[in-house]
């Protein structure tokens, strides 16, 4: 599956200590002469030395042979067992949830029985039956582990088959047996495989304890379960021979389990960062004491700066500035990648610990006007202002909502998080926010689970939560996008009610890629392209009059900008060509000049600044657009 | 429309039974009520409504991924409902499907070659020698570089994926595609070069389309006729630019309306109440409930689809209003 020269680095050393323990016993013969069933009565118990490395046993054998030989029944019980389990369970699955119907109820019902008894003691029942032996064990424990194997192989396959890629190989006319094969198991093979060396790892546990109890291996053949057994008579006056076999279960059961612990990071495709996402970034370096002069402006995001914590990797986040007023809504818009939810992420002090603030503030006023910069406060105060000065709403309202709470406990944890008031009086607050947000019959559907609303209903709920504290900010992160386009007009006219409604002047900042919807209820725009605002202003103006040839790209391609374009009459969209640059694959220049109409070749050379207009109401990030300075591009060029 | 249709579909149903109410009567989740409709060739049919309004069920219970039942379901001339299971496999080689999420359409395992040689060995077309140059032909086709070939999905943005996913429903040469919401995940600068992708190859191949979305600019520019659904029933069908711009049911008016626009006017008509469970629809017409126009007629019949102009039907029974 894998060829050498991409082997993760990870994978090496539980690899290879997991070969080594599986190779030692089998280089027994190589490692010690001795035999491991020959008895030598008078030197029972003898203590280690140069011969006898580990010393002899209770019947003076030799317990290095013992333990290496020992370890050759022990692997190769639970590996065979492993092996047959994991082949007749995933043939198991694999029917069961591709075909479903009765192959699908063969496979549960079968493991269910086989999973209603104890492992333990279905072994005990069955070497009770057929007597002790390496062929019953691996017989009783493939029988005891494909029902494991069935089962995660059904809910995994059950997932994959619903995926669209099989829906669209059935769609093809491909066979079914090469759909199961060829699709649906190498996409398993993830989990299948981490619960193979799991299952290992147990039946090593399994058969030792069986031949413990005298039910496994036949004495005098070794196994490790047999010397723990052989060894626990002498425990007092020899300690070691306990310590042996105990070690080589513990070491191979690590290995294994090492081995499984970073098989899983390596499959999981969003597993190679690990732990370090859940740490809030900080910038480096203090920056001027926070100041905001006009009392109407609730937040200022100055030059913001972010950059991936690898060093060397190019800025996500090359220069943001907005200024957020009380009683106004700024959009910012822009295509996935642009950076728009990352700088709301900022102001939420929510950014993924991936990613480093470098420059810039983050100011805002707080509801007791005191003004503090967001990226220098530790997690407590983050904790204090966020949900209390600024609330946030998301594009999917059920994955911010918890399922098996209701909304009215979910929504009184959320006001009494910030404000002291007894349960009874948070759940009357809960019932007015949610019939302010719009909800009839708010006494009644409060006590009712997220699953029992629609999305628009769970959306205006999680707009009341975030409302419940009154914050100076709310943040709508594609508030509409999951949502029909009737449900989407209602939700935008709830916010822009409660925009105006609210007595302490709410601060909008809605981030959206559709134009349309920011038409209808934005004051200002901002037009993000590939980490930097590239044009701001009113929205009128904007939209109506774009300087920048991304914006007016934008709106073009737009088919409700067209409405007498008909593509059967071959009308085609005007549409920007090529897609828009990774952070590390940023165009020198100007970073839309490889798509831009208009570029010209002082373009390449010049990183255009955001020229303010005359009157200051707006700004454009482009040399060519009216605002910028003339002699710009000649001045420069020429420098370069 | 005088061509024979090359997909003609009758009354089709659709249920789910969701569990039981009594020991012995199974309770059923009806998703499509007698939904007829044809397309001809080289035609693009849109398919609009809500979520709930059915129109995914529809392109899948056509391809035979989902089971459904219909009076007549005729492609090409053949009958679908009574087709062998090894005709149908042949038979896939005509239609086709595009889906939405270009990130769960294809399997993150395939090199983009192996995902389109699936497509040709499923049908034994372009062995041997002549492989290489059709893989290298589709994926020009779409505008992709034919040295992706030997990439994996993750190393594509979602419009080349979604390039991708186009390449490998033309791969067999359709006559007819299913396009499941194929560019709503896109952005927009990406969605309009998709959607320029598919007239062109519209225009190429005379390829029908069944062109579903919920945007309703989108399927107006793309489609010759449209289809207004709400929950699994037809509301009204015709001329994409007629029933967008003077529709003459009730609910397309209010989904138009409804559409964000740069251009236009706030005029939204607004509907009330919520989209009713679809296990508890209101009687007569299921629209009623929400409708502004509603009289207590409409309570009592089913309002049949008709023709309120120009192959335009509409099923409403208040023709008074729009």
């Amino acid at each position: 599956m894998m060829s050498v020269r991409n082997f993760p680095k990870r994978m090496i050393l539980p690899s290879l200590f997991l070969a080594a323990l599986i190779i030692i016993p089998f280089a027994a013969p190589l490692i010690t002469a001795d035999d491991p069933v020959k008895i030598a009565v008078r030197y029972r118990l003898a203590a280690p030395d140069l011969e006898h490395w580990l010393g002899r046993d209770e019947f003076g054998r030799d317990r290095l042979a013992r333990v290496l030989y020992g370890g050759q029944v022990s692997l190769t019980v639970a590996f065979v067992a492993t092996t047959i389990a994991c082949i007749i369970g995933t043939l198991f699955g694999l029917v069961g949830a591709y075909f479903r119907g009765p192959s699908e109820f063969v496979t549960s019902r079968l493991s269910d029985i086989v999973l209603c008894f104890p492992p333990i003691l279905l072994a005990l029942l069955v070497v009770t039956l057929f007597g002790p032996g390496s062929v019953t064990l691996v017989a009783v424990l493939s029988v005891l582990y494909f029902p494991t194997f069935a089962r995660i192989t059904f809910s995994e396959a059950l997932r994959v088959t619903s995926l669209d890629f099989v829906e669209a190989s059935r769609a093809l006319g491909t066979p079914s047996y090469r759909i199961v094969l060829g699709t649906v198991l190498p996409n398993i093979a993830g989990p299948l495989s981490v619960q193979y060396s799991l299952t290992a790892a147990a039946a090593i546990t399994i058969e030792s304890g069986l031949s413990f109890l005298g039910l496994g291996v036949v004495p005098p053949a070794p196994s490790w379960g047999q010397m723990i057994r052989g060894a626990r008579q002498f425990m007092n006056q020899d300690p070691l021979g306990i310590m042996i076999p105990c070690a080589a279960l513990v070491l191979t059961i690590y290995a294994i389990n090492f081995f499984c612990d970073r098989l899983r990071d390596t499959l999981d495709p969003k597993g190679t960062s690990g732990s370090s996402m859940d740490e809030v970034s900080k910038p480096k370096s203090r920056a001027n004491a926070p100041t905001i002069k006009d009392p109407d402006v609730v937040a200022v995001i100055n030059n913001l700066r972010l950059e991936t914590a690898h060093f060397g990797t190019p800025a996500v986040i090359e220069d943001v500035s907005l200024t957020l007023r009380a009683n106004q809504c700024t959009a910012l818009v822009g295509e996935s990648g642009s950076g728009k939810s990352l700088s709301s992420l900022a102001l939420m002090g929510l950014l993924p610990g991936a990613i480093r603030q470098v420059g810039g503030t983050l100011q805002l006023r707080r509801k007791s006007d005191e003004v503090v910069d967001l990226g220098f406060l530790d997690a407590r105060r983050l904790e204090d202002i966020r949900g209390n000065d600024i609330a946030m709403i998301f594009q999917e309202p059920m994955t911010s909502l918890n399922p098996i709470h209701k909304i009215s406990d979910q929504m009184i944890e959320a006001i009494t998080a910030h404000r002291p008031m007894s349960k009874s009086d948070a759940r009357a607050h809960a019932i007015a926010l949610l019939k302010r947000v719009g909800m009839n019959d708010a006494e009644r559907r409060i006590d009712s689970y997220p699953d029992q609303m629609s999305g628009g209903m769970r959306q205006r709920v999680m707009i009341g939560m975030a409302l419940s504290c009154e914050p100076r900010l709310l943040i709508a992160d594609e508030p509409t996008t999951a949502l029909d386009v009737t449900i989407q007009a209602e939700i935008i006219e709830l916010l822009q009610t409660l925009r105006q409604d609210q007595g302490n002047g709410l601060s909008l900042l809605f981030i959206s890629h559709n134009l349309g919807v920011v038409a209808d209820i934005a004051d200002r725009v901002a037009v993000m392209y590939s980490g930097l605002i590239v044009e701001e202003g009113p929205a009128a103006q904007i939209l109506r009059d774009p300087h920048h040839p991304y914006t007016r790209a934008l709106i073009e391609s737009m088919p409700s900008s067209h409405e007498e374009l008909n593509s059967a009459r071959g009308d085609r969209l005007p549409a920007i060509s090529g897609t828009p640059p990774l952070p590390s694959a940023r165009p020198s220049g100007c970073t839309f000049r490889d798509r831009c109409p208009i570029a010209l070749p002082a373009c390449a050379h010049i990183r255009p600044a955001l020229y303010p207009s005359a009157d200051g109401e707006r700004a454009v990030r482009c040399l060519r657009a009216p605002e910028a300075p003339a002699g710009v591009m000649n001045h420069q060029t020429e420098a370069a | 429309m005088t061509a024979a249709p090359l997909l003609d579909v009758r009354n089709l149903k659709k249920s789910y039974s969701i569990g039981r109410s009594g020991l012995f009567s199974k309770r059923s989740l009806k998703v499509l009520h007698d939904v007829s409709f044809s397309v001809a060739p080289g035609e693009v049919l849109g398919l609009v409504g809500e979520s709930g309004s059915g129109k995914s069920t529809i392109g899948r219970a056509i391809l035979r991924l989902i089971e459904s039942q219909s009076d007549v379901m005729r492609f090409d001339g053949q009958d679908l409902n009574s087709i062998s299971p090894v005709r149908m496999r042949s038979l896939r080689k005509q239609m086709q499907i595009i889906f939405q999420d270009p990130y769960a359409s294809l399997d993150p395992r395939k090199t983009i070659r192996a995902v389109l040689s699936e497509a040709l060995d499923a049908h034994g077309l372009h062995k041997g020698a002549a492989r290489v140059p059709r893989l290298i032909e589709l994926v020009t086709l779409v505008g992709l570089d034919p040295s992706f070939l030997d990439r994996r999905p993750h190393e594509f943005s979602g419009g080349q994926r979604q390039r991708i996913g186009i390449a490998r429903a033309l791969a067999v040469e359709p006559s007819f595609i299913v396009c499941d919401e194929a560019v709503s995940a896109l952005d927009v600068s990406i969605q309009a070069q998709v959607l320029n992708l598919l007239a062109d190859l519209r225009a190429k191949t005379g390829v029908s389309l069944m062109f579903i979305s919920h945007d309703l600019s989108v399927v107006r520019y793309i489609s010759d006729r449209v289809m207004v659904l709400y929950l699994g029933r037809v509301m009204e069908v015709g001329p994409a630019d007629q029933v967008h711009f003077s529709p003459k049911h009730p609910y397309t008016a209010a989904l138009v309306s409804a559409e964000p626009s740069l251009h236009r006017e706030n005029r939204r008509i607004r509907l009330t109440g919520e989209i009713p469970s679809p296990l508890v629809l209101p009687s007569g017409c299921i629209f009623r409930s929400r409708c502004p126009y509603a009289q207590p007629a409409c309570a009592e019949t089913v309002p049949p689809l008709q023709t309120v102009g120009d192959q335009h039907q509409s099923a409403c029974l208040r023709t008074d209003i729009l």
